[in-house]
């Protein structure tokens, strides 16, 4: 079994993140060039808060007061703020709703002078890596085959169950993915 | 789990006929228990999951079952109570259509899953799906009547249910289903009246709502003017209202989730931080018209079930009345709201102290005491209904709901809810006709002296005196209403009062040293050894030698052969006895070390010392602290005693965690109740001794005493200013700490609620302290311009001895603009005076911030209304504010590198409506009017004290790399932009 981090120990550059938050807002949608939808929510746990960006439709179905595991997730700096990331293989998955403790502050997705320069520093890095690009997806969703693999991103689509990498996940227990309402 | 198990039927079954397969099912049931489960539940599975096989599954279930079909309704009730609603709409059929079949079954413990499911209708919800789930639990109650009148429970849950839901049901087209449970609720009313009796006096309050109904009306003339038509046994309307209600009927009309929310909000949630889960609790249940009849099932549910544990009390959870508080200030219809006051204040109609709990009666004083100053409407609103409902509840009844408000507000005094009503029934907040209303209807509690009450038993005579003064002011009050008149009925009664209180004390006075006849009804009952000493000790009047006999007591008690038993009368005689030892001040005038050691050569002070001599494992200990615990009860004051003897008795040195085993062995049984109880009793009795023991309690109980508010409460509404300033001394000595990191900010909110000189006071102490400002600079959030200038002075002074950090910034910043509240602008001007340069940063970084994200915002430990936020627009306000305050000194701020290249920033990207208010005058006004000091003043006093011009073009390079990033987004503007900022750079070079 994966341990959790709290929020408080991510830190830019972390992979393979494993998380629980709860979900305190649901920022609005913005469209990348080639289309995708992206939201900025704030998420929280005991130690802190920290923005997540969720790409797609899974966006569309978090609501505020979700409790949510992030799996595979991993940690960057976007525009000087820290962002936290769904991963390669890695999803979201509604585990509750509500009943969780969180502190708002700190927030560790103020904009931190110290991140900025990494941050122009990894985007010149990074540009041309496909890994990440600081937005998390992009590079992958090109292929279109392989965007249903993106697992728990994808939603609660079939597909994802079968070819989920991440595997950490029983399937079919009613407890499973519900973020659909 | 249920997958497997329906893997294991299929596999048992696949390929065989039925009668095959019924044999391989019993064949395999038989092997053992666990086979047994699994059969059962797969078959449960298959039935829920599966509508065609349903009823062959049904059947197989009842034929190899073995247990009374327990294992299904054990699964059922886990299904309905833990996820009933991510239940898919085939299952849920299925899940119904079940219970049904069950119920026609007869099995046994059927009632109990149809209550279960009952439970799921959601109060407040016309949803097709809830409606559906009514309308099916209501075919089975009617269906299935026979099977319903046998049990009491079902009768009494079923029309407590239905009686709620008919409220719900009144628009036309659901007169259909509102008919049907009206016959049901009818039905069972008129035949099994005295089962749904048990119901409580929420029967009352549920029948009335609906009363407009014609069966109900009826009915309602039989319960008033026939009460024997119902029921024999059934004396009328009065029996079932001083009937309090079983909890069991309150939280029926939660659904689980709900319950589940609420219990999280009233045991995990910290107060300061609850604003988020309401929203999220308001949006899932109470957002619609048809949920604001719920706020009455959810205020019942707060006042009669969730009754938190001492520990939670004293903690900073999340209180009941803030909740209710809540509910009451969203509740949209007047309907809605007049019910949910009378729900808040049902226990009080008929409140009898032997039969129900103070924890029913105190939500409502409570949301009304702490309203006051941040909603003084919501307090204004309840103590009117408060007045109002005594004569229009029922007025044939009106002495009784007379009593019962009474009754209500005497013991909340007597357990000390409130110590006094006077600065709730008499506050210059509420408006005059509404304080005279108060005045004229509560005269007693408006007073400021609270009745002298010690211990218990002189409850019924203080409730006697009531009834007095109740049955005196009305007849005085129908004389003269004016105002003076009844300004003289107070002093009147005050004197009344006082010359009472003397009139009673001046016999037990006496009693100690001239009337024996005090402790006879005890005395006796000693054996006779003890009853010597005891009347030996009632002799003499001389300290030493009482002390001595006292001794001799002490060493009875703890010989063996002592009967426990008489521990309780042993403590009343001595509590008799030693009354003149509890009065009067404890603390000699001169503290020297001789008045202290001849303060504590009391004879009860005997008892004190003996413990402090013993081992804790020694087996006196506990009787000794047995019976202390006796005596507390008789004496209260005794707490505060001990406290004091472990303070300053030498004996007693470095056992002041004694006080915690005391604390134990009381029937309040831990020591934050118990110390909280000791100083309250200590603060009223001598402020000094509280003064004195301050110190000691904080260091020696800092868990208990650090988070408590309610004690520095105590303590700062009663010192003076020399007081504050020993206790001042003492935190910078290091003798005391009263405030840590972790709790400081929650105190001090909870200190806005306070009086000024305690809001004061308890500010002076927390400087006294060195914590830094930091940790408790999110108040400002909580801090309103004109209802917190207590805070907001002491605030501004520290801040300004500040160097600014980020978050202290954006906290300023984010307060609200208004024309009159110059808090900000204050301490922006000092600061920019002070430091400018590192000011200048950080309002960099808030303005790129928050244009960066327009929408977004920071709200963080939201109390409860509106929230502080941060946008864009007003950190504008405030900066253009500051620049007009600066407009005439030859102040710099503005110049800065920093400051201007943030401008350009928001400049660079903000829409038309910002630009025209602020783009004016940030820019176009310095450049084009004479420039002033603002203009010259840049080309040296940046540079120069920046040093070198390196950094300089870097931050120009990241302000307007970030510009670019603007670019993906609005590619048009910024270009234009542009120039102009660069052409205000170059002007500035």
């Amino acid at each position: 079994m994966t341990t959790e981090t709290h929020v408080k120990d991510i830190k830019p550059g972390l992979k393979n993140l494993n998380v629980i938050f709860i979900v305190l807002e649901t920022g609005r949608v913005t469209k990348t060039k080639d289309g995708h939808e992206v939201r900025t929510c704030k998420v929280a746990d005991k130690t802190g808060s920290i923005s997540i960006s969720v790409w797609d439709e899974v966006g569309g179905l978090i609501q505020t007061g979700d409790i949510i595991r992030l799996t595979k997730g991993y940690a960057s700096v976007f525009k000087g703020c820290l962002t936290l990331y769904t991963g390669r293989g890695g999803e979201l998955l509604k585990i509750g709703e509500f009943c969780m403790v969180y502190s708002e502050v700190p927030n560790f997705s103020e904009p931190n002078p110290e991140y900025s320069n990494m941050d122009q520093m990894k985007n010149k890095t990074v540009r041309g890596n496909d890994t990440t690009n600081g937005n998390g997806v992009n590079s992958q969703g090109s292929g279109s085959s392989t965007t249903p693999l993106q697992g728990g991103r994808a939603g609660s689509g079939v597909g994802s169950r079968a070819n989920n990498p991440g595997g950490t996940t029983v399937n079919g227990k009613e407890t499973r993915r519900s973020t659909k309402r | 789990m249920s997958i497997q198990c329906v893997g294991i039927v299929t596999s048992l079954t696949n390929g065989l006929s039925e009668r095959e397969a019924n044999d391989a099912i019993t064949a395999n049931v038989c092997k053992g228990p666990q086979q047994h489960e699994e059969v059962c539940l797969g078959l449960f599975a298959l039935l829920l999951t599966e509508p065609p096989q349903a009823q062959r599954c049904y059947r197989d279930l009842t034929l190899v079952n073995r247990d009374g079909m327990n294992v299904i309704l054990i699964k059922i009730n886990q299904i309905l109570m833990e996820k009933f609603l991510k239940l898919q709409d085939v299952c849920r059929t299925q899940l119904v259509w079940l219970v049904r079949e069950l119920v026609k079954s007869g099995v046994i413990g059927a009632d109990g899953v149809l209550m279960t499911l009952m439970k799921q209708i959601a109060g407040g919800d016309i949803t097709s799906k809830n409606l559906w789930l009514a309308e099916n639990v209501l075919d089975i109650l009617l269906d299935q009547r026979e099977w319903v009148l046998k049990s009491g429970m079902l009768i009494a849950m079923s029309v407590y249910t239905y009686l709620r839901l008919i409220v719900d049901h009144g628009t036309p087209a659901l007169l259909v289903l509102r008919q049907k449970e009206v016959d049901l609720c009818i039905g069972l009313l008129r035949e099994k009246f005295m089962e749904c009796f048990i119901i409580g006096r929420d029967l009352v309050r549920l029948l009335q709502i609906v009363a407009r109904i014609p069966e109900m009306e009826l009915l309602w003339k039989d319960l008033l003017h026939n009460p024997q038509a119902l029921s024999p046994q059934f004396t009328g309307l009065l029996q079932l209202l001083t009937a309090r209600t079983s909890r069991k009927f309150l939280a029926c009309r939660l659904t689980p989730d709900m319950e589940t929310k609420l219990l999280f909000m009233t045991s995990r949630v910290r107060f300061g931080q609850q604003k988020r889960y309401q929203d999220w609790f308001q949006r899932q249940y109470l957002s619609t018209a048809e949920s604001q009849s719920l706020r009455c099932d959810l205020i019942r549910y707060i006042c009669g079930v969730v009754h938190p544990s001492n520990e939670v009390l004293s903690s900073d959870i999340l209180p009941r009345w803030a909740i209710i508080g809540w509910l009451l200030t969203t509740c949209t219809s007047n309907v809605a709201a007049s019910n949910a006051k009378l729900a808040l204040f049902y226990d009080w109609l008929f409140f009898s102290p032997e039969k129900d709990s103070i924890m029913n009666i105190e939500p409502a004083i409570l949301v009304m005491h702490h309203s006051m100053k941040p909603h003084p409407a919501i307090t204004a609103t309840l103590l009117d209904f408060m007045c109002r409902i005594i004569p229009h509840f029922f007025p044939p009844l009106e002495g009784q709901v007379r009593q019962g408000v009474f009754n209500s507000l005497t013991f909340i005094m007597e357990k000390r809810v409130l110590a006094h009503l006077a600065p709730l029934f008499d506050n210059p907040k509420l408006d005059r006709e509404l304080r005279s209303m108060l005045r004229e209807r509560f005269a007693e509690f408006c007073s400021s002296p609270s009745p002298p009450t010690e211990g218990r038993d002189e409850g019924e005579s203080v409730s006697l005196e009531m009834d007095n003064h109740v049955l005196l002011d009305k007849e005085d009050g129908c004389y003269d209403n004016t105002e003076a008149a009844f300004s003289d009925d107070e002093e009147e009664v005050n004197n009344k009062g006082n010359k009472k209180r003397e009139f009673r004390f001046h016999p037990i006075k006496e009693a100690v040293i001239e009337e024996p006849a005090d402790i006879t009804p005890y005395v006796d009952q000693l054996d006779d050894t003890m009853k010597e000493k005891v009347l030996q000790l009632q002799k003499g009047s001389d300290t030493e030698a009482h002390c001595e006999v006292m001794q001799e007591i002490v060493d009875l008690v703890l010989e063996e052969d002592f009967d426990s038993e008489q521990m309780s009368t042993l403590a009343s005689c001595l509590a008799e006895l030693f009354k003149g030892h509890f009065r009067g001040d404890v603390l000699p005038d001169d503290i020297t070390e001789e008045s202290l050691e001849e303060s504590v050569c009391k004879p009860v002070c005997l008892v004190f010392r003996n413990l402090c001599q013993m081992q804790e494992d020694n087996s006196g200990f506990s009787v000794l602290l047995e019976m202390l615990a006796e005596l507390y009860q008789k004496q209260p004051k005794i707490g505060y005693h001990l406290l004091y003897y472990l303070r300053a008795s030498k004996a007693a040195m470095g056992k002041m965690s004694l006080y915690e085993s005391f604390a134990q062995a009381t029937a309040l049984g831990d020591l934050h109740t118990c110390l909280m109880m000791d100083m309250k009793a200590c603060q009223e009795d001598d402020i000094r001794l509280l003064c004195y023991l301050t110190p000691s309690i904080y260091t020696e109980f800092p868990d208990e005493t650090l988070r408590s508010g309610e004690l520095l409460n105590m303590i700062v509404a009663v010192i003076d200013s020399t007081q504050l300033q020993e206790l001042m001394c003492h935190v910078m000595i290091g003798n005391l700490v009263m405030f840590r990191k972790d709790s400081v900010l929650n105190i001090l909110i909870q200190s806005l609620e306070w009086e000024t000189f305690e809001q004061y006071s308890a500010w002076q102490l927390f400087l006294a302290h060195s914590i830094p400002l930091e940790t408790i600079i999110p108040i400002l959030q909580h801090l309103k311009y004109k209802e917190h200038p207590e805070a907001l002075s002491c605030l501004l002074l520290q801040l300004r001895r500040e160097k600014p950090s980020g978050e202290m910034v954006k906290m300023v910043l984010s307060r609200p603009c208004h024309p009159e509240d110059q808090f900000t602008t204050s301490i922006l001007r000092h600061w920019a005076a002070k430091h400018d340069d590192v000011l200048g940063e950080h309002i960099k970084a808030l303005l790129i911030k928050n244009n960066n994200m327009p929408r977004k915002r920071q709200s963080l430990r939201s109390s409860s209304s509106k929230l502080a936020q941060l946008t864009l627009e007003q950190i504008l306000e405030h900066m253009d504010n500051l620049r007009l305050n600066l407009s005439n000194t030859k102040n710099s701020f503005f110049t800065q590198t920093p400051i201007l290249q943030a401008l350009q920033h928001v400049q660079a990207s903000c829409d038309e409506a910002h630009k025209m208010s602020y783009y004016d005058c940030e820019y176009e006004e310095p450049s084009s009017k004479p420039p002033k000091s603002r203009r010259k003043a840049p080309a040296s006093s940046p540079r120069s004290r920046k040093g070198a011009v390196t950094p300089v073009s870097n931050e120009e390079e990241s302000a307007s790399s970030s510009a670019s990033e603007e670019e993906d987004s609005k590619p048009k503007a910024p270009k234009r932009k542009r120039k102009g900022s660069s052409a205000v750079a170059s002007d500035s070079d």
